[in-house]
């Protein structure tokens, strides 16, 4: 069997959520089948500039193809197409446009796959809202396995998604609550799906003592790994945190670990560590006494299931309905939407070890029975298996787009108020995934 | 500070959560959040604030009316000393420079280039001081905005602030209101006995005082008929001392009006009171037997102890010094069980100096 895994970025350097679960996914795989690797020369998601080699490479032993972007991103001109789109009433002929404008404009490999998408049997397609899954689902709809790792934002009531999320042969989510978010969205409830996830490469032996000394942390701390960035919630987690060192006779201090975009606080009981490696991460994560998701769209926080892993409770932001919802499923982390919420429930788990004792193994079981790896692979040869023997889904197809005069007619509604009149998920049965 | 029932595995989150917004409900009562601050903003302000005055959505107002700032397209005012000659045809010009020198036959024009090259300076750095300055007066225009709405926000903040402070002051209030009336109880059940010359002629057995000893509630010298009640304490003292004094107030009655918290020829031990014993000294004699008596009384179909003491019926006394000292502390407070079970059906009877009287 041989698989293309299609993704917007790929490589060893790119840490971004969905990039990681492709390079996950594909390695992973690659001890199933032949597995191949179709991206862009982009390594920045800002900019798409072509910074990587056309061509043909091996990262970690899997086989990875290239093709150029055709322009960069232009800032201006997509904040501009975004507002068009998800504030107004626009055409189908916008929403094109700000597809194109969001990039990674790939024409080539969109030619790739038209011309030589019968070489493989199935293709994965990472994030539904990049140029190269719009365009190559429909390229090869047959073949076509979508990894949507949607978030609740307005890019999901862009029209133009819908019939594609209807039209591919699978779709593996990464939550219950994505899975529902988009079912509402497109109604594609009769295609094949299966909430998978992503497993994660924890170590065994994470070393506190070695964190500890190594940074000369000795107070109990609360972590934050990730991008520090107003978007993921850090601003929040700021204001919030700093109200529990005024107002709560709390020890915790606050650790954060990754690249800023923001200025962090000058507090002593806030510390910025800047980018570790993993070690030093997976370290930092087994001494923490909780780690902090401040994060309002996730549609799968991986540092959440390492966290889980390594046996350490979550305090979540209640306001993503995805780490709400696998708070209470795992029953190993708490959440908050208040700040009042924010500081009751980390100093529980400060001072009720019982509490985060018992987060912590829930945790720990949770991420063993879902997002092990063997789990993860065994569900989607599953998957495969399933739609090798379903001859009915492989006729799907995605509708052609409409002539010129009914793409530019403007009676769309804005994405935003597709995105406002979806239901809010409601967490499925504990225990599950 | 949080203290949850979690003592295994098997954790619930969401109970867990529940427990924490009860907790912080009890903190700070009504918890809102910044939504429904901002709804509660806009509600209060539609109906309570001047419409012309300040406005609930003044930033979106602002937002909507204020376009985003573009630099102006300052126009070209340049004058040169050619630019009265100037022309896209060449011939016309070479025609113009030749008849130059006749043209200055008429009238000198350098002064007038001169004074338009000038103004045309001026024209230019006053438009680009004009436009620096309105883009200055945007950007203060959008604080300024951004203050106004951060303050109305913030003032409906604190009014809900104000609101929850007021009932929790109210609360308070109406606790202290029931303590101070609940001290007031205690104090007003604590009756003392008129000296009584006929019980006095009755106990013949009860040994003379050894030496005085101190009596919170003793009743002053003069005070004949009623009783004044004692200086109020503070409620918990106000217990502490009703149980201290619940063995020693019916003797104390039986004191003298000459020396005031003696008891008049009996000892000052708590009749049936196995705590307020030691302090007091041994029982004395007689004492033992009133007290049998006493319980025979409650156990006998619930008359009262001063009943069968002879206190208030028997003697004609207007005495009822075993009631008060029983009702003088909750039941709860007293060690004497087996009374307890009495003392409510004759509480309300000893509730206030009225009740000095005899009952019956």
């Amino acid at each position: 069997m041989k698989l293309a895994v299609v993704v917007q970025r790929y490589g060893k350097a790119i840490n971004g959520g969905a990039e990681l679960h492709a390079r996950y996914i594909a390695e992973h795989l690659a001890k199933h089948a032949e597995v191949e690797v179709l991206t862009t020369c982009a390594s920045d998601y800002v900019t798409w500039r072509n910074e990587l080699t056309p061509g043909v490479e091996q990262v970690n032993g899997v086989t990875v193809r290239r093709f150029r972007v055709k322009h960069e991103r232009d800032p201006r001109v997509f904040g501009q197409r975004s507002v068009r789109v998800f504030d107004h009433a626009h055409s189908l002929a916008d929403e094109l446009a700000w597809l194109d404008a969001e990039g990674p404009a790939s024409p080539a490999l969109i030619a790739h796959l038209q011309k030589h998408g019968e070489r493989y049997d199935y293709c994965f397609f990472f994030s539904y809202r990049y140029y190269h899954a719009y365009h190559g689902a429909r390229a090869v709809p047959a073949r076509a396995i979508l990894v949507p790792t949607a978030e609740r934002d307005a890019a999901i009531g862009v029209s133009i998604f819908a019939p594609v999320l209807r039209g591919v042969r699978a779709l593996m989510y990464n939550s219950h609550e994505e899975r529902a978010m988009i079912n509402a969205a497109s109604g594609n409830e009769d295609v094949p799906g299966v909430v998978v996830g992503i497993g994660s490469d924890v170590p065994q032996n994470p070393q506190p003592a070695r964190f500890r000394q190594k940074f000369g942390i000795r107070d109990p701390f609360a972590i934050y790994v990730g991008r520090i960035d107003e978007n993921k919630g850090c601003k929040e987690l700021f204001e919030f945190f700093s109200g529990y060192l005024r107002d709560t006779p709390g020890r915790m201090s606050l650790v954060l670990v990754g690249h800023s975009l923001l200025d962090v606080p000058s507090h002593p009981r806030i510390k910025h560590l800047g980018f570790l490696d993993d070690t030093d991460k997976f370290d930092a994560m087994a001494t923490a006494d909780v780690l902090i998701m401040p994060s309002y769209f996730e549609s799968l926080s991986m540092v959440a299931l390492e966290a889980w892993a390594l046996g350490r409770p979550v305090l979540a932001n209640a306001k993503c309905d995805v780490l709400k919802g696998q708070c209470i499923r795992s029953n190993a982390g708490l959440y908050y939407e208040t700040y009042a919420e924010f500081t009751e429930s980390l100093v529980a788990i400060e001072r009720n070890r019982w509490l985060s004792g018992a987060l912590g193994r829930n945790g720990r079981q949770f991420f063993r029975e879902h997002y092990d790896w063997s789990v993860i692979e065994r569900k989607y040869l599953e998957m495969l298996d399933r739609l090798s023997k379903d001859t009915k889904s492989a006729a799907r197809t995605i509708p052609p787009l409409p002539g010129w005069f009914a793409r530019r007619k403007a009676d769309l509604p804005p994405a935003a108020e597709v995105l406002a009149g979806l239901p809010t998920a409601r967490s499925p049965a504990k225990g599950r995934a | 500070m949080p203290d949850f029932n979690v003592r295994s595995d098997s954790v619930n989150v969401e109970q867990i959560m529940e427990q924490i917004r009860a907790r912080i409900r009890d903190k700070r009562g009504v918890d809102y959040t910044e939504q429904q601050l901002r709804e509660m903003a806009a509600v209060k302000l539609e109906k309570f604030l001047d419409p012309r005055g300040v406005r609930s959505d003044l930033l979106e107002q602002f937002k909507r009316h204020q376009p985003a700032y573009e630099p102006p397209v300052l126009p070209s005012f340049t004058f040169e000393d050619t630019t009265i000659y100037e022309t896209p045809r060449g011939l016309l010009r070479t025609i113009r420079k030749l008849l130059n020198p006749i043209l200055k036959l008429f009238f000198n024009p350098n002064p007038i280039i001169h004074v338009l090259h000038t103004q045309a300076d001026l024209n230019a750095v006053n438009l680009l001081r004009e436009a620096a300055r309105e883009k200055q007066r945007m950007e203060i225009d959008a604080l300024y905005y951004e203050v106004i709405h951060n303050l109305v926000f913030e003032m409906t903040r604190l009014g809900i602030d104000t609101k929850n402070v007021k009932m929790r002051v109210e609360s308070i209030a109406s606790r202290l209101e029931f303590n101070e009336r609940r001290a007031r109880a205690l104090e007003s059940v604590v009756a003392y006995r008129e000296p009584d010359e006929s019980e006095g002629e009755r106990r013949p057995e009860a040994p003379p005082v050894q030496a005085p000893r101190p009596q919170p509630f003793s009743r002053p010298q003069n005070n004949q008929g009623g009783w004044t009640p004692p200086p109020a304490p503070q409620p918990a003292q106000a217990v502490g001392e009703s149980i201290a004094t619940s063995g020693s107030v019916p003797y104390s009655g039986a004191s003298t009006p000459g020396t005031p918290g003696i008891p008049g020829g009996q000892p000052a031990s708590g009749a049936g009171q196995p705590g307020s014993q030691g302090p007091q000294g041994p029982e004395g004699p007689g004492q033992r037997s009133r007290r049998r008596r006493r319980r025979r009384g409650r156990r006998g179909g619930g008359a009262p102890a001063a009943v069968v003491m002879g206190a208030p019926g028997s003697t004609g006394s207007t005495e009822t010094a075993p009631q008060s000292a029983d009702a003088a502390f909750p039941a709860e407070a007293r060690s004497d069980a087996p009374a307890a079970s009495n003392e409510p059906e004759r509480a309300p009877e000893s509730s206030g100096p009225d009740n000095d009287t005899d009952p019956q």
